[in-house]
């Protein structure tokens, strides 16, 4: 009797103990906005390296923003993600899954002025690596090489950047390409010069 | 003075023009007005707007997802039959960042036509802060990758689980504790970690030839401990650099007989508790289409002298490969998968190689085809070469 009353009470007394001290590690009060922003820049790049580990990735387009909110703490505890990986994995997927939308119709080209003004390379990386990879050659399994002299870079530029802008997904492929890469800030400038970028880099 | 105002005074005529211009713009202004929304129309939109948006923004989320399956497999020694129609439907109810209820249930048709109906986990996460997360309930084993990260049917490139990955083999399958998992960064590596305490096995003993043996493992999430021993264990996970990610895992404690395989469990009595001891090593590589993936495990099971089962101690061990490669601009992916299990009993034993091609419609509804040739004591069913076809559906 005395040994199982010792026993119970270090069983109790550790669990005890062990909850105390991850609650002193935790956040006690709740945050005022949850779900917490993340970073969309930096949540593009921990998606890519981290949501094809186990299964093909899922589109941003496949969820809802409630959805993802779950689907993404799921992930979180699955994959052993930090909290602030998932804020900015998430923050990334629901200004991703915007649908593809053509009814703006055809874009009003950009001036070549204005596109050396800006410096695509710089806003392809933020915004563009994540999906098409520093090589333009594409980070998910079956994606189009943009280096590919037969691929996507022989349509013309009016072409290109409508579905840049719009979203885009052909027959053949699992994932559409996000309006405006998943980013609402990009204004049509910008998504010009970066297409020029991607010409110049890739289509050697 | 007098003079300037006398030449700036209109007219009569000019004065009646005006006021017929002032009468045209207030009819307009009036038109205007009426097609326009008032305060409380504005007032009112706000309101249903944030209606809206407490669907959206709710501290409480409901989610569904989960999975489904239906098959057909044609074995060398049997007939062809539709199988495995099977419904794994995953709840999850979540509160803000604090806390999140999972739980899985199994729904699949028995071979007699009956449904069974399994609890695959059930566990409550308590988000305690940025790098930890406490579960607690039954949970997917964390030993290795296969159970925890790849056994869905939309998941698992094969309509089969490797030899020895599946229940009752050498690898554990679920167990019910406290886990305590996360990551970290460290010295910029990504690392995750699960380290666990549960209730363990059973094992399952067999009367031949005049004596006990071991037959098997039951390392399903039992729901109460019968031993009264704990199992402990984790897995710690290192990614060098995005792309790769190489696991080591490992378990101890006891484990006690429960079970006689086709016998009567009343015969058993003072069992002793044995070792039980699981190592296990995988890793996972991503390199642009290819996807290379492999896993090891081994389950050791001491010797007992008491109990009705006394009987020597038992290794179970496994290992697979599995190589994908998805065409690049079309859905179809190719795959191959090799695997060795060795167990203690020559009938279980089996070397297979199964080569598949699928047929992802989407990344989460996937038409799996795949022929395995199949190497064991012959006679056996693990000789039996087999054509599998799946479809599989996440949701
Ligand atoms: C460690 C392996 C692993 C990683 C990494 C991973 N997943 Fe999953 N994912 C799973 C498993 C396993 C399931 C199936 C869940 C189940 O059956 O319990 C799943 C399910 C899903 C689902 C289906 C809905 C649901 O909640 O079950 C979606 C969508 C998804 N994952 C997206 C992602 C995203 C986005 C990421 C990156 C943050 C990610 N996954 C990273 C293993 C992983
Ligand atoms: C979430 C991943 C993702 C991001 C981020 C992304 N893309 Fe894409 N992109 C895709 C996919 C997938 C396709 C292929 C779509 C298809 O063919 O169905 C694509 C296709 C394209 C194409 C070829 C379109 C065509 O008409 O064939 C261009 C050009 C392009 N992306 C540019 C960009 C630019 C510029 C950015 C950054 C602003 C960007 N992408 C960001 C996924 C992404």
């Amino acid at each position: 009797m005395k040994i199982l009353n010792r026993k119970y009470l270090l069983t109790v007394g550790l669990l005890g103990f062990s909850i105390m001290v991850l609650g002193l590690g935790s956040s006690v009060s709740l945050a005022s906005d949850f779900p917490e922003a993340g970073d969309f820049v930096r949540g593009s790049k921990a998606w890519s390296e981290n949501c094809m580990r186990c299964h093909s990735m899922r589109s941003p387009s496949d969820l809802r923003d409630d959805q993802w909110v779950t689907t993404v703490f799921h992930m979180r505890v699955r994959a052993g993600l930090t909290g602030q990986e998932t804020r900015d994995i998430l923050t990334f997927l629901q200004a991703s899954n915007a649908p593809i939308d053509n009814s703006a119709g055809d874009v009003e080209p950009v001036s070549k002025e204005k596109i050396a003004q800006l410096s695509g390379g710089k806003i392809y990386q933020r915004n563009c690596m994540a999906c098409h990879g520093a090589n333009g050659k594409g980070v998910l399994p079956g994606m189009r090489d943009f280096t590919d002299k037969t691929g996507r870079l022989t349509k013309t530029d009016a072409q290109l950047l409508n579905n840049i802008i719009n979203g885009f997904q052909s027959p053949g492929s699992s994932m559409p390409m996000p309006p405006r890469g998943g980013n609402a800030q990009l204004s049509n400038d910008e998504l010009a010069a970066i297409l020029s970028y991607i010409r110049q880099e890739f289509s050697k | 003075m007098l003079n300037n105002i006398a030449i700036a005074a209109p007219s009569v005529e000019e004065l009646a023009q005006r006021l017929e211009k002032m009468q045209i713009d207030m009819d307009n202004l009036k038109k205007q007005l009426a097609n326009r929304a008032t305060k409380q129309d504005i007032q009112l939109v706000e309101k249903k707007v944030q209606k809206a948006n407490e669907w959206r923004d709710s501290d409480t989320l409901v989610h569904m997802a989960g999975y489904a399956d239906v098959g057909y497999t044609d074995a060398q020694s049997e007939d062809g039959s539709f199988n495995s129609a099977n419904f794994s439907p995953i709840f999850h109810f979540q509160y803000r960042d604090l806390v999140m209820l999972e739980a899985e249930l199994e729904f699949s048709t028995a071979d007699s036509g009956e449904t069974n109906v399994d609890l695959e986990y059930l566990t409550i996460d308590w988000f305690v802060n940025d790098y930890m997360t406490l579960v607690g309930g039954k949970f997917l084993s964390p030993v290795g990758q296969f159970r925890q990260n790849l056994h869905p049917s939309w998941i698992n490139k094969l309509p089969s689980a490797p030899p020895g990955f599946g229940h009752d083999g050498a690898a554990p399958v679920s167990e019910t504790g406290l886990q305590l998992r996360g990551g970290f960064p460290f010295a910029g590596i990504r690392t995750n970690y699960a380290v666990y305490v549960g209730n363990g096995p059973e094992l399952v003993a067999e009367f031949e030839d005049g004596e006990y043996e071991l037959e098997g493992i039951e390392a399903e999430g039992f729901g109460s401990d019968r031993d009264g021993e704990k199992v402990y264990g984790g897995r710690f996970g290192i990614l060098p650099f995005a792309g790769l990610e190489v696991g080591f895992s490992a378990s101890t404690g006891k484990a006690t007989v429960t079970s006689v395989e086709d016998g009567d469990d009343g015969l058993l009595s003072n069992e002793g508790a044995r070792d039980y001891d699981v190592k296990g090593a995988d890793f996972n590589w991503l390199l642009g289409s290819f996807n290379l993936r492999g896993e090891y495990v081994e389950t050791k099971v001491g010797s007992s002298n008491a109990g009705t089962a006394a009987s020597p101690g038992a290794v179970w061990e496994t290992w697979y490969t599995q190589g994908s490669y998805r065409f690049v601009g079309s859905k179809w992916e190719a795959v191959a998968r090799y695997t060795d299990f060795d167990s203690p009993h020559l009938s279980q034993d089996q070397t297979q190689w199964a080569l598949g091609t699928n047929y992802l419609f989407t990344n989460n509804f996937i038409g799996k085809f795949s022929y395995e040739f199949n190497d064991g004591l012959s006679g056996n069913a693990s000789d039996d070469d087999r054509f599998l076809f799946q479809m599989a559906y996440g949701f």
